[in-house]
């Protein structure tokens, strides 16, 4: 995981279901290409056409509720999603984010406008959009989960620390 | 300052110092379960880690329910791999119409009070019922667990709700959970662990104990924690779990929030189609025509829920216009209900039985395609919108009971209007 992440944003709404809108769940056979040139075309009608690889998913409150699948974090790292700010996360979809390596940030994502250029500090903590003055703490996320992300998830962390040592 | 129960279950698998919510532990896992939707994947992931040899997967459970039976080809093939790895790893296998996961979990005796229990679902809170940290994961999780024993773990805030009183006659621990999605909004409780304390509690057997838990899923709970008491310790040990380590949070432990539920005064409770936080007590919506009656699930598919139900219909007929179909949870809960005359008594009233699974939760089985226009009523815990597989129809949400008097009457009834609808346990 880098430290400084930087990308444009892309703007989804409140109460999104990963499951729903960025798995196979209800597409049984198809797989995660197909999934990836579709997703959440349901509730956003424009949003994959404009997606581009490192862009960052700027979503609002409650993304991945109700979503238990780690798929739509496989999914999304095959569309390039460099980041996801969510005003907050569903409990299960942010743990899915964590184990398969996507940095995702709890923040408030008032102002922010579809296809501004959007910073991260990782290490302090800080959403920032320059050119409107926004400048957001996020909560440091605790060393154990920092050690497993750095290693781009739980399946790369426990080939390289299979005793937990790093965490 | 005192700790909770999830923080001391925590802390005791975590080494055994004291941890506070917030804080990120490394613990040991005393079970881990997957069942057959997410099994595929967590068996990649597990292929994935590359180790020679899964250590810890004869304390999983893989389990056949949400395609009990397969509807397609992708499910059968699932299946058949699910067959194949338990055989190779020694975990314990639950094959189809074996019953739901989380029915499975207590009865085959895997987890016991004061253990740290995950699963491939979000229910897996239901074994919070029994003193143990149950909690949703997906296949990563698991796939670690089964090399190391041993998962991460965001050590939760925790609510402490105190039921107080005895519920009513015709009102089960649904009408309570449902109630809290009314007051609280699902997800109202994302991130945090439940403590379910006071004499509503006690009063309630294990089944609706298991209810309680288990609905706390579409609140976003991480955990829905019950003490052990007599009950719990001589269900536990009738069904040969291990020895049961009771956990109770201290006096003085911290807590986000305390909530206190009017349990006595309760009346059932229904969530309206679509959202399942949008809660109304059932007299002030009966009379509303139904044309499909639901009861099963691992919320509501246990003994007591199908003994509500033949309290209410034994001797009777559903409506004209009605169909009712009933999953018991478990093969032993449908074994149970054919040794009382419950299936005999249901069947001739009009239901129909199916396998045990999570059949009547969501149309993957293709059996609960609903009419445009059509209202179910179900003892499930979701109402989305087309979990029934049709986008035009509606589905409400009660307790068994509710489930029983509506189909006899073709309207949202309330079972204490019912005869048989006050029957509780003895």
């Amino acid at each position: 995981m880098e430290n400084i992440i930087k990308g444009r944003a892309r703007l989804l709404g409140d109460n999104i279901n990963t499951d729903t809108n960025c798995s196979s769940k209800y597409l049984p056979g198809k797989d995660n290409a197909y999934v990836a040139q579709h997703a959440f075309e349901k509730v956003a009608p424009a949003f994959i056409g404009n997606f581009k690889s490192g862009d960052i998913i700027v979503a609002g409150k409650n993304f991945g509720n109700n979503s238990s699948r780690e798929q739509a974090v496989h999914v999304m790292h095959l569309m390039g999603v460099a980041a996801l700010v969510s005003h907050s996360f569903g409990r299960q979809f942010f743990r899915n984010t964590i184990n398969n390596g996507l940095p995702a940030f709890e923040c408030a994502i008032d102002g922010i406008v579809d296809g501004d250029e959007i910073e991260i500090d990782v290490a302090a903590g800080k959403v920032m959009v320059t050119a409107r003055g926004i400048q957001r703490s996020v909560p440091v996320l605790p060393p154990a989960v920092r050690a497993i992300l750095a290693e781009g998830g739980l399946i790369k962390f426990l080939q390289k620390y299979p005793d937990w040592k790093a965490a | 300052m005192g700790y909770t129960i999830a923080e001391k279950i925590l802390a005791a698998h975590s080494g055994g110092a004291p941890v506070r919510a917030g804080e990120v532990v490394v613990a040991d896992v005393d079970f881990a379960m997957m069942h057959d939707a997410r099994a595929g994947n967590a068996m990649k992931m597990a292929a994935k880690l590359g180790v020679k040899g899964l250590p810890f997967a004869k304390r999983t459970a893989l389990v056949m329910d949400h395609y009990s039976p397969p509807p397609h080809i992708e499910a059968a093939n699932t299946h058949k791999d699910m067959r194949a790895f338990a055989e190779a790893t020694g975990a314990q296998l639950y094959d189809v119409g074996d019953g739901i996961c989380h029915q499975v979990m207590p009865e085959g005796g895997h987890l016991t009070a004061g253990d740290l229990i995950v699963g491939t679902d979000t229910h897996s809170v239901t074994y919070g019922a029994f003193n143990a940290l149950g909690t949703g994961v997906e296949g990563t999780d698991v796939a670690a667990v089964m090399m190391t024993g041993k998962l991460w773990f965001r050590v939760p805030e925790t609510i402490r709700i105190e039921l107080k009183g005895r519920l009513q006659p015709g009102v089960w621990a649904k009408d309570v959970t449902l109630h809290m999605l009314g007051r609280l909004g699902a997800e109202g409780a994302n991130y945090r662990a439940l403590e379910y304390v006071g004499s509503g509690v006690s009063a309630m057997d294990i089944d609706d104990r298991m209810t309680l838990s288990n609905h706390a899923a579409e609140l976003g709970a991480k955990a829905a924690l019950l003490e052990a008491d007599e009950k719990t310790i001589a269900w536990l040990q009738a069904h040969k779990a291990r020895p049961p380590k009771p956990v109770k949070a201290d006096a003085d432990a911290i807590y986000v929030e305390r909530i206190e539920i009017d349990t006595a005064n309760l009346v059932p409770q229904v969530a309206r189609q679509h959202h399942i936080d949008d809660v109304v007590g059932v007299p002030e919506v009966r009379g509303k025509k139904i044309h499909f009656a639901l009861i099963g699930t691992c919320t509501n598919g246990r003994l007591d829920d199908i003994r509500q139900a033949a309290a209410i219909l034994k001797g009777q007929r559903i409506a004209k216009g009605v169909r009712m179909i009933i999953t018991p949870a478990s093969r032993e809960i449908y074994l149970a209900a054919a040794r009382e005359g419950l299936i005999e008594a249901l069947t001739r009233a009009g239901a129909s039985f199916e396998a045990a699974g999570c059949g009547t939760c969501v149309n993957v089985t293709g059996h609960l395609i609903t009419g445009d226009g059509d209202v179910a009523i179900s003892s499930a815990n979701r109402n989305f919108k087309g979990r029934l597989g049709n986008d035009k129809s509606e589905i409400w949400v009660g307790s068994a009971a509710t489930v029983a008097a509506s189909a006899l009457t073709g309207l949202i009834t309330d079972p204490r209007e019912v005869d048989g609808g006050q029957w509780r346990a003895a």
